[in-house]
């Protein structure tokens, strides 16, 4: 005799007697509504609000097309101008990337709990750190400028400072995580810090150096063509002109030089990485 | 003594001669670059003494008078950077998935990642410029610069999230008869979701920053605040702008990277256990990244 | 001249510093934590010994032999190391004392990307000042040493490899010779052998052995395996729960006298070779 399915009931004369179901949707209740509450709070220009305009965005699309289709439209013959500012912006890359990756070397040393045991000195060293990570690139290339001048001086500076922010934070940080079972063999040797440091610590993290530091330039060199629309040199001052003038086709040359950049750069440090770690 | 002597013994040592000449190449590079930079390098020397010079002026008596509009104006900033945030992780969701190498078939999986790649390689504020000129100086158009340029970075976080979700969930869905739409919602969605909030609100954290900047070229908020008083070299104010950003950024960091940790974490942990788990949560290598 | 020749010559030669006697006057350790990991140990041991320290993990092995050269620093008590004393030393004295004691640990601690060269050149650091290590400049001296340390642990051949393509026993053999280059007055060896097979096992010990035989070197190991302690050491100190439990002869030691270091009934693998 074959069995038959029959739909689950709960024996006759009983309930079923499931455990206690646990509710979240109080909890769920509150995240969405603490996440709605902040998002209307972002829309409300009296406050300091956006104010969400979709119309606008499809009134002026009529006005932009026409920029649009110029941008789509570049003018090659435009190239050689732009040879002697990209030049200058891959310079600024490079150069800002290998000072930070100089300096940074002692100062993650000295970040990081392995290599440096002085509690303190590595605390106020994070802290600094961290300070310099939350100002955007521009913005020390804005107060740079203001202060040392227009050209490429302010735009290395702030390469070297963005970099260093990262390098050490990122990579003290790996090292923090990691095992380092000879330290102890160094000590036991009668080594001081320093010793164990350069002789054993530094071989094993030489591979989270190379890393950061191919990263830097990568992200230098998409960086360093923008800095120049606030003065700090590079390409980015011939394209701010060229819009200023409406010369889409030229900007969309300039565009397209960095973009190429970008990418061969991004390929050039992939192969690299994959070589040297 | 000299019988037994180890150096007649030595195995022959390796040769160095590639890498460094590689290293002299390299070399020869830079200085090549830093020659060629139009920098006169005396003025090198006098930088430490403007960035005291300045520094002063700035930070020693900040204009704190100005501070309730420079509070607006950040929180326009922060707006423009939810808003942003929103719009890119609501686009760069549903197109990540289809990126992904388990969902979309190779004829829109490579496209898709042809697209994200270009976003990507244009720098935000580029984007950002060509928008203003269309839609106007608004932090609306901020926040629609934000949202398209980061597309680009986040699609790509969805996609690697998706393809590393383990296969047994998906395979146990396809045994069950579910097609791609049925794995997708049961098996990819809830393994990765927690991962994909929790890059969601890093894209609003590196938002933040981008804001700021975006503001330097017109959008609105404490980027176009910071501009104008640079630009009139009111430094008192400046510095108070600066001291606000900072704190604001780092406050906001410190936020967010604690409920990203909790997303990824899992709520349920009892206190009495929580010692036993390791003190960093794994952080997928790209997190990490500033944009 | 065959290879075991030229090992022992390399071993006469390196020998260049008296050895030492050890001695801990009722020492206590507790860690910040609250643990009590030793609890008045005193034990002498004369220039010259080979004694092995056996105790289940937990005992307070580890913490005893780090005692010795201040890697853990004693709560109470004294310990001293021939006319050292340990306790209270801190900065350079301490560095110093250290140069003078070899250690070899379980885990073997080698930087795994550097040559064995380098990993070697590790026991000069107590005696060469830092600007020569920042510099990487190694004298005649370190050179000499470090080679003959190699040879006389039979790894000459793998000067120039990279620590990590090395099996257990060939790194193992390397710590020695890192230890060796020192010219220690003492040799301590915390659980040298527990992460090795057993042929490999009884060749490091062996190496130990030697290394006490020929050159006189006081040697302090510390083992779980009943058998290794009986075989390789001339006296054994049982420790259980951070107290002394048994001093005496480790070949007279019986199966009961292990069960008391143990606490325990004695199991296949407290034995090497079963």
């Amino acid at each position: 005799m074959t069995a038959t399915r029959t739909d689950a009931k709960p024996p006759s004369g009983t309930d079923w007697q499931l455990p206690p179901r646990p509710s979240t949707r109080l909890r769920t209740a509150l995240i969405i509504g603490a996440v709605a509450a902040f998002t209307i709070a972002t829309c409300l220009p009296a406050i300091g609000g956006v104010q969400l305009d979709f119309g606008a965005l499809v009134s002026h699309w009529d006005n932009g097309s026409g920029l649009l289709l110029q941008l789509f439209q570049p003018d090659f013959a435009f190239l050689p101008r732009t040879v002697q500012p990209m030049l200058e912006t891959l310079q600024m890359a490079l150069v800002g990337a290998v000072a930070a990756a100089l300096l940074s070397v002692p100062l993650t040393l000295w970040a990081a709990a392995p290599t440096n045991p002085n509690g303190l000195s590595r605390r106020i060293l994070r802290a600094i750190v961290n300070v310099i990570r939350a100002v955007p690139d521009l913005v020390y290339a804005t107060i740079l400028v203001a202060m040392v001048g227009v050209g490429a001086l302010p735009g290395l500076l702030t390469l070297f400072l963005f970099d260093l922010g990262i390098i050490v934070k990122l990579v003290s940080e790996a090292i923090d995580s990691a095992d380092h079972p000879y330290i102890e063999a160094g000590k036991a040797a009668g080594g001081t810090q320093t010793q164990i440091n350069r002789v054993t610590v530094l071989p094993q993290v030489w591979p989270l150096f190379a890393n950061q530091w191919l990263y830097t330039l990568e992200l230098n060199v998409r960086i360093s063509a923008i800095l120049g629309i606030v003065g700090a040199g590079g390409i980015g001052r011939l394209l701010d002109e060229r819009r200023a003038f409406y010369a889409y086709d030229d900007v969309s040359v300039i565009v397209l030089e960095i973009l190429v950049v970008v990418v061969l750069i991004e390929v050039a440090s992939n192969l690299l990485r994959r070589r040297l770690v | 003594m000299t019988a037994n002597d180890p150096n007649t013994l030595l195995p022959r040592r390796p040769s160095r001669l590639v890498p460094t000449l590689a290293a002299v190449a390299v070399g020869i590079v830079v200085i090549a670059a830093t020659a060629g930079l139009p920098i006169d390098w005396r003025d090198l020397g006098t930088v430490p003494a403007q960035l005291v010079h300045f520094g002063g002026l700035m930070f020693e008596s900040p204009n704190w008078e100005k501070l309730p509009r420079a509070l607006t104006e950040m929180w326009r900033s922060i707006s423009m950077a939810w808003i942003g945030a929103i719009l890119c992780v609501l686009v760069s969701i549903p197109l990540g998935m289809l990126a992904a190498g388990s969902v979309g078939p190779v004829w829109v999986r490579l496209p898709l990642r042809g697209v994200f790649a270009v976003i990507r390689a244009v720098p935000e504020v580029i984007i950002a410029l060509i928008l203003l000129t269309i839609t106007g100086l608004t932090p609306f158009t901020g926040a629609l610069a934000l949202g398209i340029a980061g597309i680009g970075t986040q699609g790509k976080w969805v996609y690697e999230t998706i393809e590393s979700v383990q296969e047994g969930a998906s395979e146990a869905v396809r045994a069950a008869g579910g097609g791609t739409a049925e794995v997708t919602r049961w098996a990819l969605w809830p393994a990765a979701a927690p991962a994909l909030l929790s890059l969601a609100l890093y894209r609003f954290e590196i938002n933040i920053r981008t804001s700021a900047v975006l503001g330097l070229v017109g959008a609105g908020g404490i980027g176009s605040m910071l501009a104008n008083y640079t630009n009139y070299r009111q430094w008192d104010t400046v510095g108070m702008l600066l001291i606000v950003v900072v704190v604001v950024t780092m406050t906001m960091d410190a936020i967010s990277g604690a409920i990203r940790r909790r997303i990824t974490r899992g709520p349920g942990i009892a206190r009495t256990t929580r010692t036993a788990l390791p003190a960093r949560t794994t952080r997928s290598r790209n997190v990490d990244r500033v944009r | 001249m065959n290879t075991d020749q030229h090992r022992a010559e390399a071993r006469a030669q390196l020998a260049a510093s008296a050895s030492w006697s050890i001695r801990l006057d009722d020492v206590s350790v507790t860690y910040p934590n609250g643990t009590k990991a030793l609890r008045n140990v005193s034990l002498d041991i004369a220039a010259g010994e080979m004694v092995s320290v056996v105790g289940l993990s937990g005992s307070g092995k580890s913490t005893l032999i780090r005692t010795i050269n201040g890697l853990v620093p004693a709560t109470s008590g004294t310990v001293a190391v021939g006319p050292h004393t340990v306790t209270g030393l801190r900065g350079r004295q301490l560095r110093r004392l250290r140069g003078h004691v070899g250690m070899i640990f379980q885990g073997f601690n080698l930087a795994d990307r550097t040559s064995v060269y380098r990993n070697v050149l590790v026991g000069r650091f107590a005696s060469t000042p830092t600007y020569r290590n920042l510099l990487g400049l190694t004298t005649a001296t370190d050179r000499e040493l470090a080679l003959r340390s190699l040879q006389s642990v039979g790894m000459l051949d793998k000067v120039w490899t990279r620590a990590a393509q090395l099996s257990g026993g060939q790194k193992q053999r390397v710590a020695i010779a890192r230890a060796l280059t020192q010219q220690p007055s003492v040799m301590l060896a915390d659980e040298p052998v527990a992460s090795l097979d057993p042929p490999t096992a009884h060749a490091v010990m062996n190496d130990l052995r030697r290394v006490n035989t020929e050159t006189g070197l006081t040697v302090l190991v510390n083992i779980h395996l009943m058998d290794l302690a009986r075989t390789y050491t001339t006296r054994m100190i049982g420790l259980r729960d951070g107290e002394l439990v048994y001093d005496g002869s480790a070949a007279d030691a019986t199966e009961a006298d292990f069960e008391r270091i143990y606490g325990r009934p004695i199991q296949p693998d407290d034995r090497l070779d079963r």
